[in-house]
């Protein structure tokens, strides 16, 4: 909100003895921390955050009753001469409980004034521009003097009655703005007997406003639901000056006022004729009191704090206290709609104290803490054995395209994942996997002149269910480009599915997912966390016995067709030296892979190493000579020769 | 050395010995050599013996010792140089299987934790010696846990779709906007064992999502850490104290907080809460825009209607929650000029600004 300097301290005279800065701090350290400071003409403005709970402190005046308070000094007196409520001279019903009393008045218009060049330029300083009819500009002048919207109509457009009622279906108004709006029975109006003439609280009707030819006026100054006045602000898309206000909260007290002031201005710029004032409904009653325990105060305050001095600063806020033992019983004033519970009370006892006399203390630890759970200290693993193992982690969006998102989405509707109000179609699916993100990354990365990209990143991978959309951790990895060439020791060469491969074994997946070629040479793999190990319950798992007797090894070395099925020959050369050397078979691997136009055509070479050891004894290399054949033999089934 | 009975040919080759011997450049050549001037056949000592049998009788005692002279010189220098060749093979040899220390090695392969995870994972360093562990919460919430259960009201305006994602065919299911529904989640699973566990005590970070365009200083996705105590007697000091420790470790002893009055529906009272700008301690600079302070949570007591929603008796128990923007910190402490940064995941920025620990 804009704050004018000059015309705070015309609320708070003591502020003239106050430097901005220091203004700027005070205010900060009540809760309205000021954002910026211009200055404007001959006027320096604030321009000041209000949190939503304070609709009482959005005006000149609130915000000068929180520094009185603070700073312990008086308030200017209102120039306020109250009007006689009278009879009413047009007929004027609440029909709804949202609006409780509104105050009114008819004046018959002067026509021979202007608005004040002090007010153009006071409304000038708020970032609005004076329309030079009294009217308008009075109110407009009032709200962010004093916060409370008031209305003029133009009198002799109303129809009969002005009657405050819920709208009907189907009725329309166009509101000041020039837009034609439609109406529900959720929306509170003003209407005289042909219909609505103003949205209650948010705007008045272009009909019935006030022209350069108004003859006479009727004001309006009442109280309307904050709820109520937020949701239409809300359903009609239209945040006015006074439903923010209204919404917030307004000070049901100060319709009257708000009333007997702008016809006040109205009688002093143009000379207006006041033909009466009245009030229909009647103000709130006051505000239930609360009783504020000495121990909670404590409690929160961290310290004991004297009931009395607690007392003193309520009061000064406008609140009315009594002391009842170890109590105090709270009224709220009629402004402040966001105290109602014992704990607002006891904030607002430290925020005028200042939340620096707070006291810093650790709380004590009541019981045992709980450990970290498996899941997490697993991700964390996981990302740190990754980043050792050259992967770098990356963050990205959790939405992506239907377009980037389907390769990867077989069997898991993309509806069930979409967001009805997305940024925008390439932002709208919540990703069935993160590898189309990752690949996005990796080729930017490549376009960025990267030789190798090694990336993973860990986040929910979504699927649709009846349920909503279920969320699984996952680990996605990618690796592209050249790996080694970077020293004389290590060759280069294009990274191969094989290495991905080895990274997720080294990770603990039994059986990762295939790798994935998600374009030529970007190699990538996605697996559930689940899919890994977990932090073991154990610090240290169970002992097993181990020889402490020389293994044996053998390579073998075998020529076989270039289609041969890995998994098929050692799943036959195991089941052979399973039989054959019971628990001494220890295992077989791979170690090499010879390709070369000296084989003959449509063979290749696999040295297969073949490890024996026992738990009880050294083994004689006649015995493994026999197991060897054995896997020989095993192997030759399936087509393999002996190499030469 | 008198050459006078030594045939020409043989005088002139015993001119060229010492430059044919310093040509010799490896083992092979000087054999080679050895073989023209001392070999058993062929040789230019050969021709001189064969030489010295047919010399008249009274020329053979001195035309021996002339040939025994050129033949005595050949071999020295012959062997002279073999040393040499031989010494040199073998230094050659070694030096073969040695490298310069100084010839850049092979390096592990060093990749990178990303900064925002980084910062996350200090927090919870930072805390856990005071107890809390880390709990963890879907991306996809309810509104009930997103709002009502935080004494968000109905028409509040964060619930709308201007600023809340919901999806489309779970209309009463969006993105989650902050880390505070854990609150809700953690409350409402330990309500029934509070007693025996003498209260609460987590921090949850997280990725959350509000819907604001991509710009340098805002994403529709970001992280969040979220931390909340139950206690009994708890009050603004505790959470003032766990604030200050907090901050001092993460940022060093001269980290000072400061609480500014704010406003959370879920808290009250609540708290913005500044910590001394890290950057420059206190003296201004362009970080804090001059004065001093950096804004780095929100804060406060959990609201009583927070506990009772989760089944927790207020007038017993009373708590803190504080929430802290991680990117907002992490581009703080970094300077880092823009957000977009953090998502583009550029390999050498993810190196420098993460890293290894
Ligand atoms: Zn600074």
């Amino acid at each position: 909100m804009l704050i004018e300097r000059r015309a705070l301290q015309v609320e708070l005279p003591v502020l003239s003895g106050m430097g901005t800065v220091e203004l700027s701090e005070t205010l900060a350290s009540l809760g309205f921390p000021v954002d910026a400071v211009e200055s404007k003409d001959d006027q320096t403005v604030l321009e000041v955050d209000i949190t939503a709970n304070r609709g009482d402190a959005l005006s000149h005046r609130g915000m000068a009753r929180d520094l009185a308070a603070r700073l312990n000094s008086e308030l200017a007196p209102l120039f306020h001469v109250p009007l006689q409520e009278g009879a009413a001279l047009f007929p004027v019903r609440l029909e709804s409980e949202a609006c409780p009393c509104y105050a009114t008045a008819l004046l018959d218009l002067g026509g021979h004034g202007s608005t004040p060049k002090e007010v153009v330029a006071f409304l000038s300083s708020m970032g609005s521009t004076a329309k030079h009819l009294p009217a308008v500009d009075a109110s407009n002048e009032l709200l962010h003097r004093y916060g409370h919207p008031t209305h003029a109509f133009d009198f002799d457009t109303l129809q009969g009655a002005v009657i405050v009622r819920w709208a009907k279906a189907g009725e329309t108004l166009r509101t000041l703005d020039g837009v034609d709006r439609k109406l529900t029975g959720e929306d509170l109006v003003i209407a005289d007997e042909r219909g609505p003439i103003a949205l209650a609280g948010v705007m008045g009707g272009d009909a019935t406003k006030v022209t350069a030819g108004s003859k006479r006026v009727l004001l309006e100054s009442a109280y309307f639901d904050p709820r109520v006045v937020r949701r239409m602000a809300h359903r009609h898309g239209l945040h006015s000056d006074a439903s923010h206000r209204f919404g917030r909260g307004a000070d049901p007290a100060m319709a009257p006022v708000a009333r007997d002031l702008l016809a006040a201005r109205l009688q002093a710029w143009e000379g207006a004729v006041l033909k009466g004032a009245w009030l229909a409904g009647a103000l709130p009653a006051a505000p239930q009191p609360v009783s504020l325990r000495g121990a909670t105060l404590n409690r929160i305050a961290g310290e004991t704090l004297d009931l009395g001095e607690a007392k003193a600063l309520l009061t000064r806020l406008g609140c009315q206290v009594e002391i009842r033992e170890n109590a105090l019983e709270v009224r709220r004033p009629s402004w402040r709609h966001d105290l109602s519970l014992e704990e607002d009370f006891a904030e607002e006892v430290l925020r005028l104290r200042g939340f620096d006399l707070i006291p810093s203390a650790l709380p004590p630890l009541e019981g045992s803490p709980l450990p970290l759970s498996a899941s997490y200290l697993q991700a964390r693993n996981v990302a740190r054995r990754l980043a050792h193992a050259g992967f770098h982690q990356t963050v990205t969006l959790g939405f992506i395209s239907p377009e980037a998102d389907a390769p990867f989405a077989e069997g898991n509707a993309a509806e069930g994942r979409t967001l009805g109000n997305p940024l925008g179609r390439e932002y709208s699916v919540m990703r069935a996997s993160l590898l189309p993100s990752l690949q996005a990354v990796a080729e930017a990365n490549v376009r960025q002149g990267a030789r190798e990209v090694k990336l993973f990143e860990i986040g929910p991978a979504y699927r649709s269910t009846s349920q909503g959309p279920q969320e699984e951790p996952v680990v996605a990895l990618l690796w592209a480009g050249q790996v080694g060439g970077e020293d004389f020791l290590t060759k280069a060469r294009p990274v191969q599915a094989a290495d991905l491969l080895g990274v997720a074994k080294d990770l603990g997946a039994a059986n990762p997912n295939p790798v994935k070629e998600l374009a030529p040479g970007l190699l990538a793999l996605e697996m559930p966390l689940a899919a890994l190990p977990q932090i073991e319950d154990r610090i240290i798992p169970r002992f097993a016995p181990f020889s402490r007797f020389p293994a044996v090894e053998r390579d073998l070395s075998l020529l076989v067709d270039l289609d041969q099925s890995y998994g098929a020959l050692v799943e036959a050369t195991e089941k052979a030296l399973r039989e054959a050397a019971g628990a001494v078979f220890q295992s077989v691997g791979c170690v090499d892979v010879f390709r070369h136009k000296s084989l003959p055509t449509g063979r290749q070479a696999w040295l297969l190493r073949l490890r024996f050891q026992a738990m009880d004894r050294t083994l004689t290399s006649e015995e493994v000579d026999g197991w060897v054949r054995q896997a020989l033999e095993a192997a030759q089934g399936l087509g393999a020769e002996l190499r030469a | 050395m008198d050459l006078t009975l030594i045939p020409a040919d043989v005088a002139k080759a015993h001119q060229a010995f010492a430059s044919a011997l310093a040509a010799a450049a490896d083992l092979d050549a000087l054999m080679r050599l050895k073989g023209e001037y001392v070999g058993r056949e062929g040789s230019h000592a050969a021709g001189l013996m064969d030489l010295l049998k047919t010399a008249p009788k009274e020329q053979k005692r001195e035309l021996g010792a002339a040939i025994n002279g050129l033949k005595n010189a050949w071999e020295e220098g012959l062997k002279a140089r073999q040393v040499e060749l031989e010494a040199a093979k073998k230094r050659a040899a070694s030096l073969a299987s040695q490298w310069d220390p100084d010839l850049p090695p092979p390096l592990p392969a060093r990749g990178a934790q990303h900064p925002l995870n980084r910062l996350m994972d200090r927090l919870v360093d930072v805390f856990r010696p005071l107890g809390y562990h880390v709990e963890e919460g879907p991306e996809t919430e309810t509104e009930a846990h997103n709002f009502d259960g935080l004494n968000i009201p109905e028409d509040h305006p964060a619930r709308g779709s201007a600023d809340t994602f919901y999806f489309q065919e779970h209309s009463g299911q969006l993105l989650r906007t902050h880390t505070s529904p854990v609150q809700v989640r953690v409350l409402k699973r330990l309500a029934p064992r509070i007693q025996e566990l003498g209260g609460i005590r987590f921090l949850a970070p997280g990725r959350v999502y509000r819907k604001d365009e991509i710009d340098p200083t805002h994403s529709p996705m970001f992280h969040q850490v979220e931390g909340m105590l139950v206690g009994h007697g708890i009050g603004m000091h505790h959470l003032k104290g766990t604030l200050s420790y907090a901050m001092k470790a993460l940022f060093g002893p001269g980290a000072e907080v400061r609480f500014r009055p704010s406003y959370f529906p879920f808290v009250e009272p609540g708290a913005e809460v500044d910590v001394r700008c890290p950057l420059c301690g206190g003296a201004g600079c362009r970080v804090c825009k001059g004065s001093g302070w950096v804004e780095i949570l929100g804060a406060g007591l959990v609201h009583p209607n927070v506990l009772s929603y989760a089944g927790i008796d207020p007038t017993e128990w009373s708590g803190f929650a504080f929430g802290m923007g991680v990117e907002r910190t992490a581009m703080m402490v970094s300077q880092t000029p823009d957000l977009r940064l953090f998502f583009e995941n550029d390999q050498r920025f993810l190196k420098a600004m993460g890293g290894l620990d």
